[in-house]
């Protein structure tokens, strides 16, 4: 057990792409933690998806050691996610930390993602170790940065060290410079134990998983423990520390990070931010612990099957026990059936979960367009939370329909200012202010419905930045705003889980682009197919598919059978994906539709 | 069929056709995306070694009902070349009395030496592939011959006592209603006994099809190709031709009883680079590479992967969907014979086309595409291939 004076814990901040990961590789590396031979890129982001996109999203403690100063000292390494669904998943790693290096790219400078982060680690009162990555690098532009980092986090130009993750220079200044200006954790070996769980995992063979970083005491194997927010006792049967394998101890003394099992079965009786203390010393008080983080996109998820349903169900529960922050719940479409409506951080959130849905499960889903969380408050004077556009009541009963507003926070290059002022305004965004960080990158803040931004504003900021903008957000509130359901009728039958929420000056516009993305999409039928958009009983736009009139290959010989047999049949079967509504088959490309038409 | 008794096994079991395939070819055109070899005609010789070894390893010489040698240009065949291919033919195969030969040519490949040659070989029909009249179309489909060659090249096997059957393609790029009108004119003017026309399929991989991908050729609109189609439906039963498959027409009595096996669903011998068989229940396709095919067939080796078979209510909806292409659709007696199911059995799962007037059931029990159903044989042959006959 390490003397907590010989203890230091820290995290990466830095935005996507920045290099964190390599960064972390080289202190496995230099701390001997593995060998050259072991160095593969991203050995911290565990994840199949994780890897593939190059972000880390669950966080994976590594505990390192290192000689400084002829003492040894214990680091121990706290990764953190870059991307913005992420935010509450970034604190909840600074929590366990008394320190954080805030690595920023020498050549692309301060991102948006680095401020949000920068600042969640000053409001956790971290001693921040500023980094600039890739100063080998020959399009290296250092000073600027460095006064970037000054304009827009107030950070000294003379603290920021420079290293390169690629080469490992630079790499042993930035552990000394963690070891001499990060305090060492507080806590006492003999107070009553206080462990705060920031993070657990299901293991199939293991059970459950719980990191833990305690505070004050001790945790010892064979201890009877204490869950203080599920009032459980268990009992603890294995300790260890990531080294970086998992590697076993006897305990965890104060300022240490780790990992116990305690025989919970279920991911369900550990949560998040809960404090572990001894069950017959125990702990007056709890650690403070986490907010518990609030879905903001919803969409449902229904089978294109209708006889998966409980597969479904059983892999949304399956992926839940790794992932508390995303909800699901039945629900049922008269247009599609049984389904879930599921809650996500963001739309990445969003994604990774429908691709690890399909490649886990192998199920084929059809999902519907995304939306926000509404308020309504109807005449009656109660408030509704609307999760899905299926639930608004009649626009009789709605006194005041409100929507989530976000403040959100451009950094752009100056030259792109004029593009993402008419990007923002054009979605109902109002203009905050502007700070010029330096002559060619200023940072722009907007406030705008959260609704319009989850669609395709990232995707938006990147094309007209050519990928150097960045954006972060925060949640403001919610704003009653003239919001209208918008309904999308399929050969005269209200489809419900085509229904969206839009602001009343843009319906019309809403309306007519979805329906013509969609005539794009839905197949020619034996018959004419009409789409309309209407709000209430108006329709607001009108589009049909005329009727297949020719479908015949010319020739069928002996060659052709085969090929054709299976080409016919595959044609018939369908597209993957796709939902009978009524007489007509609609593709998942036309459930979201909606997502492209925001132009 | 009047020969019958020659055969003993079930017709869907052991062939009584053989197709041959003669894969060389001057030119590939722009549509073309058949198992063909261009500029390789040194090795001609060689694939006919190769056609006899082929054979030689599957099958012992047996009487078949019917030849059909496709290509490529069978006809490109030099007359030492092509007598060679007759020797084949009548030593594997022999033809038995009244059956039915065809050999396919082309326009700038085709003479009056060629034409008695195949004669006296034993064919009796030639299959010419003109295509169009029209210089636009034939420009527009990358094909080398004139619009004239093809009327001469019909005059010819007329001469020899060929019977001649004539290939025409409509919706070629360019090409109008009118235009199209006067193709199916000028090629009835020459009195064929048979007539194929074609709609043009954009293949992929074809030099055709990325032209149009990129823009560079400009497809005829869907009304106009379903009012050509529609038009040459119409005329030529006006003209004597009867309708008898969806792309063929012919003179009482003169269509292609080659043809026919396949639409039977019956069984064929296939050989040659990239041909396809179906013997005793198995589909399998030869390779469609030249120097695989020469090299595995004069080795002695296979020159198929293993095949596929298919049992049950599979073949049987596969029988169905092969039956619709003929005019006269599926009959219930022959229907049950070959599949061991009632036609009738086949229908449910198939209300959607026969609610919208695409499939018939007429009085006698026959199944078969409308009028209307012509036009849209490959959505009603998908429902027939997934659908037809489901109990649930």
């Amino acid at each position: 057990m390490t003397d907590t004076r010989l203890i230091r814990n820290f995290s990466i901040i830095a935005h996507i792409d920045h290099g964190k990961s390599t960064l972390a590789d080289q202190f496995l590396l230099k701390t001997g933690a593995i060998t050259q031979r072991d160095f593969r890129a991203q050995l911290l982001d565990g994840m199949d998806l994780e890897r593939e996109r190059g972000i880390t999203i669950r966080m994976h403690p590594v505990t390192i050691y290192y000689t400084f100063k002829n003492e040894r000292y214990e680091l121990n390494l706290i990764d953190t996610p870059g991307h913005v669904d992420f935010t509450y998943e970034v604190s909840r790693s600074l929590a366990a930390c008394e320190g954080a290096v805030l690595l920023v790219d020498a050549t692309q400078g301060v991102q948006a993602q680095t401020v949000a982060n920068a600042y969640l680690a000053i409001e956790n009162n971290l001693t921040i170790v500023p980094v600039l990555n890739k100063i080998d690098m020959d399009i290296a532009r250092p000073d600027d940065v460095k006064s970037e980092m000054e304009q827009a986090l107030g950070i000294r130009p003379e603290e920021v060290l420079g290293a390169s993750g690629k080469t490992g220079q630079g790499v042993e200044d930035l552990i000394a410079a963690l070891i001499e200006r990060v305090p060492p954790p507080e806590g006492k070996v003999d107070s009553p134990l206080q462990a705060l769980v920031y993070n657990s995992h299901f293991d199939s063979y293991k059970g459950v998983v719980i990191y833990v970083r305690v505070k004050e005491g001790t945790l010892r194997k064979g201890q009877k423990i204490l869950l203080m927010g599920g009032r459980t006792e268990h009992m603890v049967t294995d300790i260890g520390q990531f080294r970086p394998t998992p590697t076993p101890c006897e305990k965890l003394g104060p300022g240490q990070v780790g990992f116990f099992m305690a025989s919970v079965k279920k991911l369900e009786d550990v949560k998040v931010g809960d404090t572990v203390t001894d069950a017959l010393y125990p702990s007056l008080v709890p650690l403070p612990g986490y907010k518990v983080p609030m879905p903001m996109v919803f969409s449902g998820l229904y089978p294109s099957n209708n006889n998966d349903y409980e597969n479904l169900r059983d892999a949304l529960a399956r992926l839940k026990l790794n992932d508390s922050s995303f909800t699901f719940m039945p629900e049922n479409s008269e247009g599609l059936g049984f389904g879930f409506r599921c809650g996500f951080l963001g739309m990445l959130h969003r994604e990774i979960i429908q691709q690890r849905l399909e490649r886990d499960s192998d199920l084929d889903l059809v999902q519907t367009a995304p939306n926000v969380t509404y308020e309504i408050l109807t005449r009656k004077g109660e408030v509704l939370v609307i999760d899905n556009p299926q639930k608004v009541p009649d626009a009789g009963q709605i006194e005041e329909f409100r929507e989530p507003f976000i403040r959100i926070n451009f950094l752009i290059p100056t030259s792109n200012i004029g593009d993402i002022m008419k990007i923002c305004t054009d979605r109902r965004g109002s203009y905050v202010k502007t700070d010029y960080l330096s002559p060619t990158r200023a940072q722009l803040v907007f406030e705008m419905p959260l609704a319009e931004v989850i669609y395709d504003l990232y995707d938006k900021l990147k094309s007209v930045t050519h990928g150097y903008g960045t954006m972060d957000y925060e949640i403001v509130g919610f704003k009653s705003e003239d919001l209208v359901k918008l309904d999308i009728l399929v050969a005269a039958r209200r489809v419900d889980a085509l229904s969206t929420i839009v602001h009343r000056s843009t319906a019309e516009v809403r309306g007519r682009r979805l329906i013509k993305k969609m005539r794009e999409e839905i197949d020619r039928h034996l018959f004419e197919v009409v789409l309309q958009a209407a709000i209430g009983s108006r329709v607001v736009a009108r589009e049909s598919i005329s009727a297949l009139r020719k479908n015949v290959t010319a020739k069928c010989y002996g060659g052709d059978i085969s090929r054709k047999k299976k080409l016919l049949s595959k044609q018939a079967e369908g597209k993957k994906r796709m939902k009978q509504v009524g007489q007509v088959e609609i593709p998942q490309e036309a459930f979201l539709a909606v997502l492209e038409t925001g132009d | 069929m009047a020969n019958d008794k020659l055969f003993n096994g079930l017709p869907w079991i052991e062939p009584r056709a053989v197709y041959v395939h003669i894969p060389f070819c001057a030119h590939r055109c722009g549509y073309c995306d058949f198992a063909i070899a261009v500029g390789r005609d040194a090795e001609m010789e060689q694939y006919l070694e190769a056609l006899e070894a082929e054979a030689a390893r599957v099958i012992v010489p047996r009487p078949v009902a019917t030849w059909y040698v496709g290509g490529g240009t069978p006809s490109l065949l030099p007359a030492p070349l092509l007598a060679r291919l007759g020797t084949i033919l009548n030593r594997w195969f022999p033809l038995i009395a009244g059956g039915e030969a065809t050999l396919e040519a082309n326009p700038e490949s085709f003479d009056h030496e060629k034409a008695s040659l195949l004669r006296e070989i034993g064919f009796n029909r030639v299959s010419i592939g003109v295509q169009s009249f029209s210089q636009v179309a034939l420009d527009a489909l990358d094909r080398p011959h004139q619009a004239e060659a093809a009327a001469q090249a019909v005059k010819v096997a007329r001469d020899s006592g060929l019977n001649v059957s004539i290939d025409l393609i409509f919706g070629a790029p360019g090409q109008d209603l009118p235009a199209w009108n006067r193709d199916i004119e000028l090629a009835v003017a020459l009195a064929p006994d048979h007539v194929s026309a074609y709609g043009l399929t954009y293949e992929k991989g074809t030099p055709l099809e990325r032209r149009r991908r990129s823009g560079l050729v400009l497809p005829v609109c869907d009304d106009t190709e379903h009012a050509m189609f529609g038009l040459v439906m119409e005329k030529l039963p006006a003209l004597g031709y009867q309708h008898y498959e969806i792309s063929n027409y012919s003179r009482p009595g003169m269509e292609s009883r080659h043809n026919g096996v396949y639409w039977a669903n019956e069984a064929y011998w296939g050989l040659g680079m990239g041909a396809a068989r179906y013997v005793g229940g198995e589909r399998s396709v030869n390779t469609r590479d030249l120097s695989d095919y020469l090299r595995l067939a004069l080795s002695g080796a296979p020159t198929a992967r293993p095949g596929e078979r298919f049992e049950g209510l599979e073949a049987a909806r596969e029988t169905l969907f092969l039956n619709l292409r003929r005019a006269r659709g599926a009959d219930p007696v022959e229907f049950e014979r070959r599949t061991g199911r009632s036609l009738q059995s086949m229908l449910p799962g198939l209300e959607k086309v026969i609610d919208a007037r695409l499939l018939e059931i007429v009085p006698d029990g026959t199944v078969r595409l409308t009028p209307e159903g012509r036009f849209l044989a490959d959505t009603v042959a998908g429902e027939v291939l997934v659908k037809a006959g489901r109990d649930d």
